[in-house]
């Protein structure tokens, strides 16, 4: 029995050396990570939890201590084993009131900043329409805090992406102008996300900003949320939607607020033109004949698409692609950032790396075909994936045939996409 | 079902088939229960009704036809007012008697399943169906499910009309076989009354139905 | 102990004529071998078939976790695709839960609670065949999706027509154990054909109707194990001496009965919603898919205690054994049981604190939620107080029993900082809760399974487990579970969401997710090696005596195997723990004069509760195969009901039938067998 303590030593030590090595500030600070808040929402939620673990630790000491000691201390020892049995109490009813006590007390410690927090994060800052001053404020007339509406983006999940409409600022289905998978905001606003679902049910989170809240079709949920901090974060849908579940990943960016209205007005504007007679140009006209369009909006070239799926407009502005996995950063420069702790900075677009998104993605499926018609790039890269037109309707149960194109027809394409900035 | 002698002591005295019994009616009421509160849930999130195969809104008050739920009710209650006869005659070894009452049961359980597949058909050609509205998925299921129990009581209480003669129901044992399927029976009626009053009566409180759906328009 | 010789060879099991039933059919009460294990209805043997197929499916469960754990192990592995991951993660949960933990600790309600109330069997033997039965058909069932998936990639079916008009090919179910609608169900308008757009394919069949046939089990055998509780319990035995796992049986029992009706209703609608295109849950036609999360969680969270109560119950015989103490503070223990009891039906929507409550209904389950942690805290208190001023002996059981309170003490706390809803908002859906609900499940619950199998295995087959490799295999159980759930606390904090079969590399998850890997192995090979020990010892092991642990409940009192009857005489029983007083100079048991020269009734086995299940079992591959669309399936569907029914039939018309079996002569028991552990 001695030789079981003796087990135990090492193994508490190394759990500690674990504990400790798993201290250090810098592992916290990772991309998505809910320990380093970067918004009054996530600092709320982190305190609350804080407050819990404090507690947990508190009672950890008291029990697990109380425990060990008691085995310890009241191990059988050599040559007790055939004394007559200890003395057979059967519980002593004042300590246990007394424990029991002692454990409400406990919990209504965490209890209070509980009720706090969850009224604090149901609550939305300033939540007044009248004379908005909101259009004024965000060309930069009057001052961010004097602008007392709340700025509301209407998010909307879908399998396997997000879109994103700022209905105040007229980009919106309506408008045939939204924003999928990179949610801008302006720094310190307060914002009201209203979250929908036009499928199953998805879950809207960004850790650095706030808890998650789910998106629940024929439900209206919202939250609200503000970032006190101009960077990139990392998002992803939480809640478990089907196949391609792990690759429902999102940006938000959030921007300075005169960035933020050039942004807004870079979102309304039709696309830019590509050169006549360019590849480009040329990749425009097959965006329409292999029934790209069919799905995908082009602000000023194709808006007929009642936005099935993602808006390309400015697609070739985003960072990345595919419901935010296709990263279109070098991974190294942005391995080097997040190294320094400091994943809010975001490495510059690589083209290369993102005309070869483009290519793969578009092409994947069996889509890009061989002279021979043998497709190039046979699997999908997001299994489930909604992206090529016979998919589409085969969920639907219906049968459609299938859409090829050639490497040249596909370069045509990309060099399009890349015109979209 | 038990194997052990129907007469053994047991610690509570009640006997085994019929805490049984009582345990599974509790659950029932859980199931039932869950039922209900889906179909009074939506029932208040959509004050309105149903819209049929044309487009037409449609309204549950001219929807129901509330003398004939009214009288299958009052024939589901009687027939629980004969099983009580019944698990009576039963005790006293009356056997003869015990026939004439279960029989009666028996009838008036058909009747009230006629009753039911009546509605139904009746409804369904009205245009509320399964598929066209929440509401015509929680009534038919709930009313369904209900009247599953019901049919399977009516097999239950046949069964057992047999058995009266071939022996099976003497003694003790004959006579809390019979009983443990009243208190079944007793349990589908109650259920009945509260889906009565939740599901049809409801309806009718106060000019508008309770859930303010408007006056009914046709 | 009175029983010198042991219960008489199956052939001399009566001197009786064998009764023919009303339509002259005969009982297998002759049968041995294979027939017998069938037909029994002896809740002993019973509760070994429970425990070997719950071990089987929890090596089958196990397997899966592994699979899950090596695609995780680096960065976009592609060791399985993301369908497949997701079937394993579905499987892993549901197979774990109801075809791994309830079945184990059914074997131990079956296999004791006769045994620690006195009685002979539990109130009705056959429905308690059909209860394993009907789980072990409803377990294959559910398993022969993966036949199918199998079949599917494998391309076995490509000829066939109704597999070339399938829309959805997923076989094996891959919407999670809590198969949230609407992915589970359907969106848009039916058609002709009663079908609405769904967003998953036959493995969601598959799971909606296992599910809902190892629900009957579970009902079936709660009723049953209420009403033995309850009603057969030896004269003396009163509620406030039943021992704890009794109790604890109890309430998991009322727990069973009042949680699962909501998740048959639940199951129904879905299946409604898939096969009729009914609208519970199709939002396009106004259906509530929050509603689904409603019902399940009615059911998921007191299912959540129907895993763990068990084991506390366990362990709550165990520390006493080998403390040499009695419980401390029987009553709280008792009462808090209860208490979790009621309010694990009142904490459900803490699973949904992300969905939008309300702050009311947020604040209320968080408060609800913090407030279960008092009675469990309560037990945790006690099991320390009854180790204190006791004399602790160091045997697998109790190591694996100090295991089971520390791991469930760190689980509780990690329950205590969801309880608070504004951290839960940053951990619900990640690996943090995976975490906790392990530390609970496995560091709990499984913990203190194995700690009943090497605790009471003396007592079911009269062998005891190899102790060097019980050490060893508890050692790495826990070690390698601490190695694969720990990291998971830092990995949920620093984001990473569950059910993603792949993660990028650069969110520095990489290192710890490849430590609980291989932390997951280590487990496995543990858990194999306690199992294989188990095993192994059954057939193999060396003899023991018939109370080697010095323990205190009735179960010890008789001799190891226990024979068919149980006990000779019925006992009478003058206080709680009444072995340990009757050998240490309390009050003695005592027995009623019902064993006798005339013998012990014992109830005759029967076919029938095989024959119903069976028709479960062809319902349970007949409706996914109806929905599929392979022809004549409703036909298959209708006769495996007609199967039911004729079983359920034959068996009301089987009577009563049982024989008498002669026992030893029963004298008052001697002095206690002198105790020696196992060191």
């Amino acid at each position: 029995m001695t030789s079981v303590v003796r087990l135990l030593k090492p193994a508490l030590l190394a759990l500690v050396a674990l504990l400790a090595t798993g201290c250090s500030k810098a592992d916290w600070m990772v991309r998505q990570s809910a320990m380093d808040p970067k918004g009054p929402v996530s600092q709320v939620q982190f305190d609350v939890f804080m407050a819990t673990v404090w507690l947990a630790l508190v009672l950890f000491v008291l029990v697990g201590g109380a425990l060990v000691y008691a085995v310890v201390r009241y191990r059988e020892r050599a040559g007790q084993a055939d004394a007559p049995p200890p003395e057979q109490g059967h519980g002593n009813p004042l300590v246990e009131i007394g424990l029991i006590m002692a454990s409400v007390a406990a919990l209504v410690v965490i209890a209070i900043p509980t009720l706090e927090a969850i009224w604090y994060m149901e609550e939305i800052p300033a939540e007044r329409q009248p004379d908005s001053k909101l259009a004024a404020w965000y060309k930069g007339a009057v001052p961010a805090e004097a602008a007392d509406e709340v700025l509301t983006v209407d998010v909307v999940g879908k399998q396997w992406w997000f879109r994103f409409e700022y209905p105040q600022l007229g980009l919106t289905q309506e408008t045939k102008r939204t924003v999928p998978n990179e949610l801008v905001i302006p720094k310190g606003k307060v914002v009201r996300i209203n979250l929908r679902s036009e499928d199953v049910i998805h879950s809207f989170w960004v850790p650095k900003i706030a808890g998650k809240v789910d998106m629940i079709p024929g439900r209206r949920n919202h939250m609200w949320i503000q970032a006190d901090q101009a960077g990139h974060y990392y998002g992803q849908c939480a809640e478990f939607c089907g196949d391609s579940h792990a690759y429902m990943l999102f940006r938000v960016v959030v921007l300075e607020p005169a960035a933020f209205a050039a942004w807004v007005e870079s979102q309304k504007a039709p696309a830019p033109e590509p050169a006549p007679g360019s590849l480009a140009a040329k990749g425009k006209q097959l965006f329409a004949q292999k029934t790209c369009i069919m799905c995908h909006r082009v602000a000023g070239h194709y808006e007929a698409s009642a936005g099935f799926g993602p808006d390309l407009a400015r697609v070739a502005s985003r960072h990345t692609l595919a419901g935010a996995w296709l990263d279109h950063r070098d991974p190294a420069a942005q391995a080097a950032i997040d190294a320094k702790g400091d994943t809010e900075v975001s490495a510059p677009i690589d083209p290369a790396l993102q005309r070869r998104n483009f290519h793969d993605w578009i092409g994947s499926s069996g889509v890009l075909v061989d002279a021979a018609g043998k497709p190039l790039i046979p699997q999908d890269i997001k299994p489930g994936n909604r992206m090529h037109y016979y998919r589409m309707f085969n969920v639907a149960g219906l049968r459609e045939t299938k859409t090829t194109l050639t490497q040249e027809e596909l370069d045509a394409i990309v060099e399009y996409l890349m015109t979209l900035k | 079902m038990s194997d052990h002698a129907a007469a053994a002591p047991t610690s509570t005295g009640i006997d085994h088939k019929k805490l049984i019994m009582w345990l599974f009616l509790a659950s029932d009421c859980m199931f039932f229960g869950t039922l209900i509160s889906t179909h009074l849930l939506y029932r208040k999130l959509y004050p309105t009704g149903f819209t049929d195969a044309e487009g037409h809104e449609r309204f549950i008050q001219n929807l129901f036809d509330i003398e004939l739920t009214s009288f299958s009710t009052f024939i589901l209650l009687m027939s629980s007012f004969l099983m009580a006869l019944a698990v009576s005659a039963m005790h006293k070894g009356q056997v003869a008697s015990f026939r004439r009452n279960v029989l009666g049961v028996i009838a008036f359980g058909l009747v009230f399943l006629g009753c039911q597949v009546y509605e139904f058909t009746h409804f369904w050609q009205k245009g509320l169906t399964i598929q066209n509205s929440v509401f015509g998925s929680t009534f038919y299921v709930l009313t369904g499910t209900h009247g599953t129990h019901v049919a399977i009581g009516v097999l239950w209480l046949i069964l057992l009309y047999f058995y009266s003669f071939t022996g099976r129901l003497r003694g003790h044992g004959g006579a809390l076989d019979v009983e443990v399927a009243g208190l079944y029976w007793h349990f589908v009626d109650i259920v009945w009354i509260i889906i009565f009053t939740v599901v049809y009566l409801v309806e009718y409180l106060g000019p508008n139905g309770i859930w303010g759906a408007g006056l009914p328009l046709s | 102990m009175a029983h010198a010789a042991h219960h008489a060879p199956v052939a001399d099991k009566t001197e009786l004529p064998p009764e023919r039933s009303d339509i002259g059919l005969l009982r297998p009460d002759r049968t041995t071998g294979l027939l017998d294990w069938l037909t029994t209805v002896d809740h002993k043997k019973i509760g070994i078939l429970y425990g070997a197929f719950a071990m089987l499916f929890f090596l089958l469960g196990g397997v899966e976790a592994l699979a899950i754990r090596t695609q995780l192990a680096a960065p976009e592995n592609a060791f399985i695709s993301a369908r497949t991951y997701n079937q394993m993660f579905t499987m892993h949960g549901t197979t774990m839960i109801f075809l791994g933990v309830m079945p184990l600790s059914a074997a131990f309600f079956n296999f004791l609670v006769p045994l620690q109330i006195g009685a002979r069997d539990v109130a009705f033997p056959r429905l308690n065949a059909f209860s394993l039965w009907t789980f072990v058909f409803g377990a294959l069932a559910l398993n022969a999706s993966w036949v199918f998936e199998v079949g599917h990639l494998a391309g076995w079916f490509r000829d066939f027509a109704w597999y070339q008009s399938l829309t959805y090919t997923d076989f094996a179910p891959a919407n999670g154990w809590f198969s949230y609608a609407p992915l589970s169900g359907t969106f848009g308008q039916a058609d002709a054909a009663l079908h609405a757009p769904r967003f998953t394919g036959v493995g969601t069949d598959f799971w909606i109707i296992g599910i809902q046939i190892l629900g009957v089990a579970s009902l079936a055998a709660s009723f049953n194990f209420i009403v033995t509780i309850l009603n057969m319990r030896a004269p003396g035995m009163t509620m406030m001496r039943l021992p704890v796992f009794t109790w604890m049986t109890l309430v998991t029992a009322f727990l069973i009965i009042f949680a699962f009706p909501a998740i048959t209703v639940a199951l129904i609608q879905l299946m409604f919603d898939r096969t009729f295109g009914a609208n519970f849950f199709n939002p396009t036609n106004g259906g509530q898919p929050i509603l689904w999360q409603h019902l399940f969680w009615i059911f998921g969270h007191p299912e959540v205690y129907i895993l763990v109560l068990p084991a506390m119950g366990i362990v709550s015989e165990i520390l006493p054994t080998f403390s040499k103490k009695p419980l401390f503070g029987y009553p709280i223990i008792v009462f808090s049981g209860a208490v979790i009891g009621f309010l694990g039906f009142a904490v459900w929507s803490h699973h949904m604190f992300t969905t939008g409550l309300g702050p009311i209904p947020t604040a209320a389950f968080s408060l609800l939620t913090m407030a279960i942690a008092v009675p469990t805290g309560v037990k945790i208190f006690n099991w320390i107080g009854t180790i204190w001023g006791g004399r602790v002996r160091f045997t697998p059981p109790m190591v694996l029993s100090l295991g089971f309170i520390w791991m469930f003490m760190l689980g509780g706390f990690s329950g205590i900082m969801h309880s608070a809803a504004p951290a839960d908002a940053q951990q619900q859906d990640t690996y943090f809760v995976v975490a906790h609900f392990h530390y609970v499940l496995v560091g709990g619950v499984l913990l203190g399974l194995m700690a009943g199998l090497y605790f009471w295995f003396p007592k079911i087959f009269g062998r005891m487990p190899n102790a060097t490799v019980a050490y060893v295999a508890s050692g790495l159980v826990i070690f390698g579970f601490n190695m694969a759930f720990g990291p998971m606390h830092y990995l949920g904090l620093a984001g990473q969401p569950r059910r993603t079969h792949t993660y990028q590399a650069g969110y520095g998850w990489e290192d710890w997710n490849l430590v609980a890997t291989i932390g997951a192995f280590v487990l496995g090979i543990g858990v194999f090696l306690a199992f294989a020990n188990l095993a192994w010892t059954a057939f193999r092991g060396r003899r023991c005596e018939s109370d080697p642990w010095d323990a205190r409940t009735l179960e010890w009192s008789l001799p190891s195997p226990v024979p068919a009857y149980n006990f000779a005489q019925t006992p009478v029983v003058a206080t709680r723990d009444a072995w340990f007083a009757h050998k240490h100079g309390g009050p003695k048991v005592g027995a009623l004069d019902d064993g006798g020269p005339a013998g012990v009734h014992m109830p005759s086995q029967s076919w029938m509760p095989l024959l119903a299940s069976a028709g479960f079992l062809i319902v349970g591959l007949a409706v996914p195969m109806m929905a599929m669309g392979i022809p004549h399936a409703g036909w298959a569907v209708v006769s495996g009901l007609g199967v039911l029914f004729l079983g359920i039939w034959l068996w009301a018309l089987e009577g009563p039938g049982g024989y008498q079996l002669v026992t030893p002569a029963a004298t008052p028991s001697p002095a206690p067998a002198p105790a020696e552990a196992a060191r």
